[in-house]
Parts: structure tokens; sequence; C-alpha cells
């Protein structure tokens, strides 16, 4: 299994509703139906369910930006996450900000719970904070897990 | 898995903030006796000074001596159990009497005063890692954090942690004003439970009318009132140096404490 190094791509990133989607391994080249059935199957879906997860964050981030525009979302490396940058902020990312600071560390799922927004919405909110630099973000296997670097933060 | 979780969360204690717009609103007393009365109460309390520009509460709890300040927990310089000081000798209660103080030193004072954001946040997140280490891990069921007047720092790191807070407030014009503002400004901004004590109150008339009062407080505030206290002489002339709700069981004021420590613990705020 670990010859193969699995891509996702996107054939048609405008339109949704005809997305192919392509697993390749390290030559390059397509599996064949035969190599993703006769190798072990689920761990072939669980990666292909990752890369997903990992476009449709990178797709929130375009979106935000887009939507917001790139001066707004610079990161402010003086700027901590302290209760008067909390105060400053719109009232959405807030709400997102303020249960990372009650619960230290979360993912966008946990984040969602708390709030009862939707978990794409919560996903792309923290996304956003990560690039403000108010949010520091860490993968542990399929979960990606959001947090305030207290330690570290503001330290540059 | 979830259902624990949730089990947990709701047995957990809860941290209560009392701040206020201007000084002099009566915070300190009624954070003092609002601890005292929930430990009576048979809560364990923790009763913290975040007034590090006027420590106050080492005088009342005559507690002077102290090997580490909160001062020092928030500088990382030492565990918050080091800080903490057992004081439920003075409560005739059984191990559920604790303060974690705020440095009178004029030094620190000046070093607490010149923190910058950083600092702050990093306070931040040690008032909130207080949830784990003492309200689920020490089983601690109410911290009372009293807190400096107006928007400073440490009232705002105080307002994000707290579950509830209480705003005592006066007839002042200006109180009135100002924590009229603050409450749409501030408090609204962090979604926070709040509950009113309008503190020091002159006027019979208003006492007697206790319906119209809430519903004229509701109306000016926007939030609920939690209690009502008449201006006592003997809370005056106590200057500050005692527990009143300890020294005089019977006294109106501990009555009315008795009914605020009731409604937070019943969670009758509304």
């Amino acid at each position: 299994m670990n010859n193969y190094q699995y891509v996702v791509r996107l054939n048609k990133p405008s339109m949704f509703s005809s997305t192919k989607v392509h697993i390749k391994n390290t030559r390059g080249t397509p599996l064949t139906r035969e190599e993703i059935f006769n190798k072990k199957p689920l761990h072939v879906l669980e990666k292909i369910r990752e890369n997903l997860e990992r476009l449709n964050e990178k797709m929130e981030i375009m979106i935000e930006i887009q939507k917001h525009g790139h001066n707004e979302l610079q990161p402010l490396s003086d700027a901590p996450l302290d209760v008067m940058t909390l105060l400053s902020m719109p009232d959405h990312l807030r709400k997102t900000a303020m249960t990372i600071c009650r619960c230290g560390r979360a993912t966008a799922e946990e984040v969602s719970q708390q709030t009862s927004r939707a978990r794409a919405v919560e996903s792309a909110y923290l996304n956003q904070l990560v690039i403000m630099g108010y949010l520091k973000k860490e993968r542990q296997g399929r979960k990606a897990y959001f947090y305030a670097d207290r330690d570290n933060q503001g330290d540059h | 898995m979830l259902i624990e979780t949730i089990k947990v969360i709701i047995k957990m204690g809860k941290i209560v903030a009392v701040h206020s717009y201007k000084g002099g609103t009566g915070k300190t007393s009624l954070s003092v006796n609002l601890a005292a009365t929930l430990a009576k109460r048979g809560k364990k309390v923790c009763l913290f000074d975040l007034d590090f520009r006027a420590p106050s509460l080492f005088v009342v709890l005559k507690s002077e001596n102290s090997e580490c300040w909160l001062n020092d927990y928030l500088n990382g310089h030492c565990s918050i159990e080091k800080v903490l000081i057992n004081l439920s000798d003075r409560i005739h209660g059984n191990d559920n009497f604790y303060a974690a103080l705020a440095n009178p030193a004029t030094e620190a004072i000046r070093d607490m005063s010149a923190k910058d954001r950083k600092w702050e946040m990093r306070a931040l997140g040690k008032l909130l890692s207080l949830r784990n280490s003492l309200l689920r891990d020490q089983k601690f069921d109410y911290l009372i954090f009293d807190t400096s007047p107006g928007l400073q720092y440490s009232s705002i790191n105080a307002i994000v942690t707290a579950d509830l807070v209480v705003v005592a407030t006066t007839s002042d014009r200006s109180d009135v004003n100002g924590t009229s503002r603050m409450l749409k400004e501030l408090y609204s901004l962090f979604e926070k439970k709040t509950g009113l004590v309008l503190n020091k109150v002159l006027d019979t008339a208003l006492l007697s009318n206790k319906a119209e009062m809430k519903a004229r407080v509701k109306n000016i505030y926007q939030v609920p009132m939690l209690g009502l206290v008449p201006c006592f002489c003997e809370v005056l002339r106590a200057e500050g140096s005692l527990i009143f709700a300890q020294e005089k069981p019977n006294h109106p004021f501990t009555k009315i404490l008795n009914d605020i420590a009731k409604k937070i613990d019943t969670n009758d705020v509304s």
C-alpha cells in the first residue's frame, strides 16, 4: 500500500454536479478498477474521503478570501487573540473564536456543536481565523484541530 | 460517550464574575459575602481577587502573607494549588471555603499595570484553564471572581471566563448610564448570562415595591435583577473588615445575599 500515493483532483471545479475523482498511484497513472478493489478498498475510500475533506477546506478558504478580499484576511503577527481582539471581531467570527478559547482545542465539528451552526460554516470561520493568524491548525489523521497558540502566538 | 460528556458538563461547577462600571459599588463586599453564603450552603467555593490594581480581599480575609499570589499563577511561576488558601475555619465550614489573593505590594501592582496584550492573552488562557483544574479535577462548585471596575483587561478576561456575571450598580446617574452602556456594548458581544444587583439603595419607596423595581431595572438595563440591597449602615460600619454574612446571620443583608445565592445555585437568573 505504501507504493501508492493517492491524489484526488477535481476535473471541473466550477461544476460540482459533474465532479470526477481520479485516484493515481505514485507513477502518476490512474489506478485500474482491479487495482482499487484488489488492494485494501476501505483504505482507498478513507484516503478519498480524507483528500476530499482537505479539498473542501481549501475551497472554503478560497470562498472566504473571495468574499472578504485579501487585505481583510492578512495575518496580523502582532495581534494575539486577547479579549480586545475578540471585542473588535465581527460577531460571526467572535462566536467561533470564543468557542475555541473555551475549549482550548477543537475540531470544526466540535465547535459547531457548541455554536449550533453548520460544521461547514464553522470550518470556514475557523480557517479564516487561521489565515488571520489568530488560530493554529494541526492535523491528526483525518481530523483537523484548531487552537490558540497562547505560548508562541504574537512572539514574532 | 456524548451523554457522559454532557453529564460531566452539567455536573461541573460555575464561574461567577462580580463586576461593575464604577468603583465603590460594593463588588468586594458582594463577592465575599456571596462566596461565604454559598460555602455555608455546603458548596465548595474559591474566591478570587482579580482586582490587581487595588487588591483588597487580603484585608477582608485577614490573610496578608501568602507563599504564592494569584499574580504568580498568571505569570506562570507557580500552580494554582499553591495560591489557594484554605479559609474554611472562617465560616465553620467543612473544607469548602478557599481564596486566591492578589499581591498588594506596590511593586506587584505596578508590574500588573504594565502587562502587554500577549501577557493578557496568556492570562486569559490561565483563567480558562481553572475550569479544568479547579471545577473538574478538584470538584469546586463555584469560583467567584472579584474584578476591577470598568473596562480593564483583567475584568474583561474574567467576564470572558465566567458562566455568569453579577453586575453591581447603584442609583448614581453616571453609574446607571455607564452600566447600561457597558451591558449593551460589552456583555452582549460576549453573549454572557448576566444578573444585576442594585446596591446601596436609599429610596425606601423603591424598596417597598420590588416588583415594580424589577420591571424598571429590566427596562433600563435589559438584564434580570438578581437582588435589591438597601444601604445598610451596619455593613458600612463594618468597614470591610469582616465576613458580614458569617458574623451577622440574621441581618437583612445576609438574608438578601442568601436569596441571591439561592437564585444562582438554582440557575434562576431570568
